[in-house]
């Protein structure tokens, strides 16, 4: 039995969901259950029962049981779930990149299918829609109160075939149709440009090209900047995750050694150290990473891990904190659907979790500047969830400092970056301000 | 064998609800369903054995029940053991609560209607508000139950909601103190000639109440009493058996209502007995979207066999009835839908509400209707029988004059004969 695990927070619709290490499930289902679980069963059952007798219209079991697996998993955290076989059978396509997407990261809010941002370069920015835009039909069918992996799955099929989107935009009092020819979507690319003598890098995703996009960011940096380049700024603001994979690759890019991240599971063979090589591309040359309460999973653990070897310094506002591993447990080798289920903790090099707690930046900086969003600055973090995994271990009591605001009357365009280059080109915002939290 | 239903929607926030036993299940279920359980197990022992830590077993299949009976209609869902005993404490009024009713819709928990005289009506609570968070926690994922729960609590303490108000620019967070809601279900006073009767909700005593309106309303305006006035705006529902009696307070004969579930033998029909309390006089009803399934079972017994004039707005359209299923010693209850009623012409309002006879707008409607504020806006609603006309033409208040209850003087002013309504040409005509 295949186990793959995830790190992502969220979704992106028509982008390979992740993929990230295999090893084999202990324990089939041949596992007798005691007593007591015989007895929960049969109390299933009972339910299942009255409701095929008695219900005002007659329903299928399968979709009966389905709805229970689903309400079963949903429960226990936020990030756990099923995939019925239908779902379960289009992500496996998905991720072998037969299919195709529209390039759009899409999240539900309030029962509305909200456009978090259209992909550069993909079928729905060249179209035109834009983020804010709320998603009210999809081949003119309602998408009111559809589940985040409906809507997926219907933005979703071969590449070359049409998919019409119907979405509500603020201002406009006409909805407006997208008539879309899906593509091969390609993934959130790793975007780099120079700030005088810093080197800024946007990783806004981590999937199976982040570590090689990022390499080609610090190899371009240094070849346009040379002998000036005073440092890098890595933004993870807004990275939801992605494959824990290419966070650890990420990480091992500027390490030279030592622990990046462990998992632990609920039996103890189930732990998992994953150590740096040597070789540090960025030579040693002073990190700064930005964060904020978009920066989630495998984007905390770059994060933690770089902060806890002292390697990065990490400025702006605390992380989202989620701080746990999703397994895919096919049931019946898939024909069943299968579970998306937390089966682990992560854990940073100094053995803290961040779930719950996030990463504390060094430098608490606020949000500001005319190229914020403010409506991005909502703040987001995993407590917030219903049924979250509490937290646990060394700082999970941790409280954040107020972050610093920017001196009144001047202008930035992003406070956070502005401050971050400031911070290593030694020009003077930075040293108007507070010193580093502890 | 007893056998109670309810007619409300949704589930009641600190309000008495009934509750009911219901015979034992049909026989046992085919092998399809045997199979399916496998299946089940399967997922339930993956769960037990991966999940990141220990999870009580009785929790997961509370869970997965949950799940199961929730996806099927907004108005189907599961207690637990032990909500199950707190609803029957609930029924003897020891809990506290705020006075709304509400249910599930896009993820949130949405306000059908804040009752009469609760804390939540005197907070400015209203109907189409969502309620995104209790005390900080948001309410997405949770289940109705799980969401009321935390509304309730003992009485004098205190609880914030963040409220998403369509039309409202942001969210906003109202706190309130938790009472013990003892809904005042009918109100009347006298309008010249008039009698007026609000009735809020349908709990026991809400037909003797309407009774004892009725008779004082008698004696207060004594022989030149024109009609009678009943609002059921913002009425969502309560008990079958209330409704019944309501209706049959005000009809002779005929066919009130009749539900119908799965099977041939669940079909009950109720019939009114002779007499009429009101004497035979002119009665308008009025209603709104925020009048639901109790409410809709009177408005169309009235409607249909002419004894009442429908005035306001299309009603919700809950036309389903819910069952306590209670499931084997100490197992918890289902509230399953069951059946869905019928109107005497045989129509069901599931979805499509009761259409009014002469269509009143209050003036405030507009957003809700975007927003969707009826059954057919909840996902996963039971679809209707379809054919309900739509009101052809709706009286608005006049621009630029201020009117504090606009349906109930164009009620008043139409039993008056001060407006005359003509069919097919309705026209406001307040002055």
């Amino acid at each position: 039995m295949k186990l793959l695990s995830l790190a992502g927070l969220g979704a992106a619709a028509g982008f390979c969901a992740a993929v990230a290490f295999t090893h084999i499930a202990q324990g089939d289902t041949g596992d007798i259950p005691p007593s007591s679980s015989y007895a929960q069963l049969d109390r299933f059952a009972e339910a299942l029962t009255k409701v095929h007798d008695n219900y005002v219209t007659p329903e299928d079991d399968r979709t009966l049981v389905e709805n229970a697996i689903d309400g079963m998993t949903s429960s226990l955290d936020p990030h756990s779930s099923y995939f019925s076989p239908t779902v379960f059978a289009e992500m496996q396509t998905t991720t072998q990149g037969q299919y195709g997407g529209v390039g759009l990261v899409i999240a539900v809010e309030s029962g509305q299918v909200k456009v978090i941002s259209p992909i550069d370069g993909t079928p729905a920015s060249r179209a035109g829609i834009k983020a804010g835009d709320v998603i009210m039909a999809i081949d003119g069918v309602s998408a009111q109160g559809l589940k985040l992996d409906d809507v997926q799955s219907k933005l979703r099929g071969p590449q070359g075939t049409k998919v019409t989107i119907t979405v509500a935009r603020e201002g406009q009092k006409d909805t407006i149709d997208f008539h879309l020819v899906r593509a091969d979507v390609a993934v959130e690319p790793v975007t780099w440009r120079t700030d005088g003598d810093v080197g800024y890098i946007k990783i806004p995703a981590f999937n199976d090209h982040t570590d090689d996009g990022v390499k080609k960011a610090v190899a371009g940096i240094k070849a346009k900047l040379g002998p000036r380049l005073k440092g890098y700024v890595l933004d993870l603001r807004n990275d939801g995750g992605g494959v824990l994979d290419a966070a650890i690759a990420v990480s091992d890019d500027f390490l030279d050694g030592g622990e990046i991240v462990s998992t632990r599971g609920r039996h103890p063979e189930d732990m998992q150290r994953y150590d740096a090589h040597p070789g540090d591309i960025a030579d040693g040359k002073p990190i700064l990473i930005l964060t904020n309460g978009g920066t989630a999973s495998a984007s905390e653990i770059v994060a933690g891990a770089l902060q806890d070897h002292r390697r990065a310094k990490v400025v702006g506002t605390v992380t989202f904190g989620k701080g746990s591993v999703q397994t895919i447990i096919p049931l019946n080798d898939g024909e069943d659907g299968a579970l998306h289920l937390t089966t682990g903790r992560y854990y940073a090099p100094s053995g803290r979790s961040i779930q719950t707690v996030g990463i504390i930046p060094d430098y608490p900086v606020a949000a500001a500047g005319k190229k914020i969003d403010p409506a991005d600055q909502e703040i987001e973090s995993e407590a917030k969830l219903p049924h979250h995994l509490p937290a646990e271990g060394p700082g999970a009591n941790a409280t954040p400092p107020p972050p610093l605001q920017p001196p009144p009357g001047k202008t930035f365009d992003d406070f956070q970056l502005d401050y971050a280059v400031s911070l290593l080109d030694g020009t003077t915002l930075a040293s108007t301000a507070p010193r580093p939290h502890g | 064998m007893k056998r109670a239903a309810f007619v409300g929607i949704g589930a009641v926030v600190g309000f008495v609800v009934a509750l009911t036993l219901f015979p034992a299940a049909h026989g046992a279920s085919d092998m399809s369903a045997y199979r399916q359980l496998d299946l089940f197990s399967d997922a339930f022992e993956r769960v037990r054995e991966d999940y990141v830590r220990p999870v009580d077993d009785s929790e997961l299949i509370d869970d997965a029940i949950n799940g199961m009976v929730s996806a099927l209609d907004p108005h189907s869902s599961y207690m637990n053991a032990k909500e199950f005993a707190d609803m029957q404490i609930q029924t003897k009024g020891e809990f506290g609560g705020l006075g709304i009713e509400v249910t599930q819709a896009n993820g949130l928990i949405k306000v059908i209607s804040p009752i009469d005289g609760t804390p939540a009506a005197r907070a400015g609570i209203r109907t189409g508000d969502y309620i995104a968070t209790i005390d900080g926690m948001s309410v997405q994922g949770l289940s109705l139950t799980d969401a009321i729960n935390k509304l309730r609590g003992p009485q004098g303490t205190k609880v914030t909601i963040t409220i998403l108000r369509p039309g409202a620019k942001k969210p906003f967070d109202v706190t309130l103190t938790r009472a013990i809601v003892e809904v005042d279900a009918v109100k009347y006073h006298r309008d010249g000639d008039i009698g007026y009767i609000r009735i809020a909700a349908f709990n026991e005593k809400t037909a003797d109440e309407v009774e004892d309106a009725v008779a004082n309303l008698k004696k207060q305006i004594g022989p030149g009493l024109k009609g009678y006035i009943i609002d059921l705006r913002n009425n969502p529902g309560g008990l079958l058996d209330q409704a019944i009696q309501v209706s049959d307070d005000f009809l002779n004969s005929g066919e009130i209502v009749s539900t119908r579930g799965r099977h041939q033998d669940d079909t009950q029909r109720y019939d009114a007995k002779p007499g009429d309390i009101a004497d035979g006089k002119p009665i308008t009803v009025l209603i709104n979207g925020g009048t639901a399934s109790a409410s809709e079972i009177v408005s169309g017994a009235l409607q249909d066999h002419k004894r009442a004039t429908i005035l306001g707005m299309t009603s919700f359209g809950k036309g389903s009835v819910q069952t306590i299923i209670v499931l084997g010693d100490g197992r918890g209850a289902l509230r399953l839908t069951t059946a869905r009623y019928y109107t005497p012409s045989g129509r069901s309002i599931q979805a499509e509400g009761i259409v009014p006879d002469v269509a009143v707008a209050q003036g405030d409607e507009a957003q809700l209707a975007s927003l969707g504020a009826s059954e057919a806006d909840l996902p996963g609603h039971l679809a209707g029988d379809g054919g309900a006309k739509k009101p052809q033409h709706i009286i608005k208040p006049p621009a630029g004059k201020k009117i504090d209850d606009f349906q109930l003087s164009y009620a008043l002013d139409l039993m008056r004969g001060k407006v005359a309504v003509a069919s097919g040409n309705k026209s406001a005509n307040a002055d």
